[in-house]
């Protein structure tokens, strides 16, 4: 796997794992880091023998959010920018490949704007979310778009509004975290995690995460439409004819 | 996989671009309930194909009804309407897409006209030059037949001819009066078509100048083909008494989708491009589902999507034709920025899919 500045990257077996690492500002990110990112996801998605991405952050913190010590009153981030955040974070969420964010420590705007976009989120009790960008003055990114989905409106308008820290174990019982468990279990929840994604079927990954994704945009007729494209593709897939080769070996066996 | 040598690694980098696009359209527009209310059409399994809300309305050259009802018409009424429509829009398509440059009919060099909703001979191509004044030497060629796909087939030809005689003019026009081949007959078969189809014609000026930059039209880079043998009978004309009707089978929107990735990867693979780098979709608005079945095994979104959808809506399908009428709701949006590139898809009968390369650099 090629370097990052901000990012450590490991591959073992079919797992890449990103670390996000920049120790001397707590893992805030900056230009640096969207631009590693966005790297990070063409890397992974041209990668054939690659099945898992995990995103974590180095040390105790996943990451304290946007680093706005990187901006100055003259030179401020544009929307251009932003734009360019929310192409990576929609990389991430269409990958195709299973994408696990592991949270320890605080995970802070941004930060949590890259694990709502992941197929699998897990954390330690010792997590600490916070989306407290209306707090300060401007908007969680695509977040708005995202967190009512996991945990509805009435929630996610009191967690976005207050900008209220909450929990690993409260991001969990909101739905917003898959499972939460001390630090020490922490290697032993990710393996577990990841095994119960595999095996991997890149077609039918995609197409179900991709409706799921989109099930409360359309009406029925246009989801339906969607719903048929997507399962015809996974009915001609070669997974899928290995399946009934196999299935009719075992009726004849 | 066969051997081939990127065409944009010739001597010469530069490539014929799209100059221009006009489009016309007849003058009546229906929608479709008032077709279902003048065909007097009251069975629930016909009229549902009529009621789904990806097409509101269409331009069509409908008889005048008798009593309130659309009449019974012959063979030679259909022929006729073909006929008198290529020579009504085409011209009105032809003008709307020289008048911005300060062109006229004279000054073309090559001239295409593609239809599958009629047949003429001689063709089109002739009738144009008789009464807009092509040139007498004017190189003309009639594409026929070859269905919803042929715009690019005939893009193709054009832009190979203008980019080994840069300066040159290519003209294609895409005629399709699909109001000419529909067959009333009461059944599903029919039913569908006549739900579907629209009338419109599309022109497309095509010149290899270095005088154009990015902002007058896209570079055509590269085309890639492919036919699906085994789905030859999914789509075609069949003799329905003494009428050509339309046959669309009901899985071919899927079988489509399902390979188009074929044409699409060796398109960009051998221009080093991957999905990602493309930043607009002018895509053929053949229906709903084909419509969905390319979203879904490309990864396009429906604002990938939006100018197919659009045109579907307000058009229907308008064949051949189509993919011009997207192209130009992309270019009245002025999104398009510099260095962008964009990939033209059309299907049809064959089963064909057609795909051509656009790059926005100057």
């Amino acid at each position: 796997m090629k370097d990052y500045e901000t990012l450590i990257v490991n591959k073992k077996g079919n797992v890449v794992t990103a670390t996000i690492h920049r120790p001397n500002s707590k893992n805030a990110i900056d230009i640096q880091m969207l631009n590693d990112l966005s790297g990070l996801m063409e890397q992974v998605e041209d990668s054939h023998d690659v099945d898992v991405l995990v995103l974590q952050g180095d040390g105790d913190i996943f990451s304290s959010g946007i680093d706005l010590s990187a901006f100055s009153p003259e030179k401020t981030l544009d929307v251009h920018g932003i734009h360019k955040w929310e192409k990576m974070c929609r990389q991430l969420e269409r990958l195709d490949k299973f994408t696990v964010a592991a949270v320890n420590g605080d995970c802070i705007g941004g930060g949590a704007q890259l694990v709502l976009a992941c197929d699998a989120r897990i954390g330690t009790t010792k997590a600490k979310f916070q989306l407290n960008e209306v707090k300060l003055g401007f908007l969680p990114g695509m977040a708005t778009f995202r967190i009512a989905k996991y945990i509805g409106l009435g929630r996610a308008k009191n967690l976005i509004l207050t900008g209220k820290t909450f929990t690993g174990s409260e991001a969990q019982q909101l739905g917003m975290l898959d499972e939460v468990c001390e630090y020490k279990d922490f290697d032993a929840l990710l393996e577990s995690t990841i095994n119960s994604l595999l095996p991997f079927n890149p077609v039918a990954l995609q197409m179900g995460r991709r409706l799921l994704n989109e099930c409360y945009a359309e009406t029925y007729e246009d989801f339906l439409g969607d719903f048929l494209a997507a399962q015809h593709r996974c009915l001609n897939s070669e997974s899928f004819k290995k399946l009934v080769i196999k299935a009719k070996k075992d009726q004849t066996s | 996989m066969i051997a081939h040598t990127p065409p944009n690694q010739n001597a010469v980098s530069r490539r014929p671009r799209i100059v221009s696009v006009g489009t016309a359209n007849p003058p009546r527009r229906y929608t479709q309930d008032e077709i279902i209310e003048l065909f007097g059409e009251t069975d629930k399994r016909i009229t549902r194909f009529f009621k789904s809300h990806h097409i509101k309305t269409r331009h069509l050259y409908l008889p005048d009804p008798v009593n309130g009802k659309i009449p019974n018409e012959s063979n030679q009424d259909l022929s006729d309407r073909h006929m008198n429509g290529a020579l009504e829009l085409g011209p009105i398509a032809i003008e709307n897409c020289l008048k911005p440059l300060g062109l006229s009919p004279e000054d073309i060099d090559y001239l295409c006209c593609i239809s599958s909703t009629g047949f003429l001979c001689p063709g089109i191509t002739a009738h144009l030059t008789k009464n807009m004044g092509f040139r007498d030497n004017v190189h003309r060629f009639d594409i026929l037949g070859m269905g919803c796909n042929a715009g690019l087939n005939g893009m193709r030809p054009i832009t190979g001819l203008t980019h080994a005689n840069s300066g040159k003019l290519g003209l294609m026009l895409c005629v399709e009066i699909c109001s000419a081949a529909y067959v009333y007959n009461k059944s599903l078969v029919t039913a569908v078509v006549n739900s579907l189809f629209g009338d419109g014609v599309a022109a497309a000026l095509i010149r290899d100048d270095q005088s154009d930059d990015w902002q007058r039209g896209p570079q055509i880079l590269d085309f890639e083909s492919y036919i699906i043998t085994d789905a030859i009978g999914t789509m075609r004309f069949e003799l329905e008494g003494s009428k050509q009707s339309f046959f669309l089978d009901r899985d071919i929107p899927y079988v489509l989708g399902n390979h188009v990735e074929n044409p699409i990867n060796r398109l960009l693979g051998r221009n080093n491009l991957k999905l990602r780098d493309i930043n607009h979709w002018v895509v053929h608005s053949g229906g709903r589902k084909v419509i969905d079945a390319i979203k879904y095994n490309l990864g396009l979104t429906n604002h990938d999507m939006r100018h197919t959808l659009s045109v579907l809506k307000n058009y229907g399908n308008l064949s051949s034709g189509a993919f011009l009428f997207s192209y130009n709701e992309l270019r009245r949006e002025g999104v398009i920025r510099e260095g962008d590139l964009g990939v033209a898809i059309t299907m049809g009968p064959g089963a064909s899919i057609e795909t051509a390369l656009l790059s926005w650099k100057s």
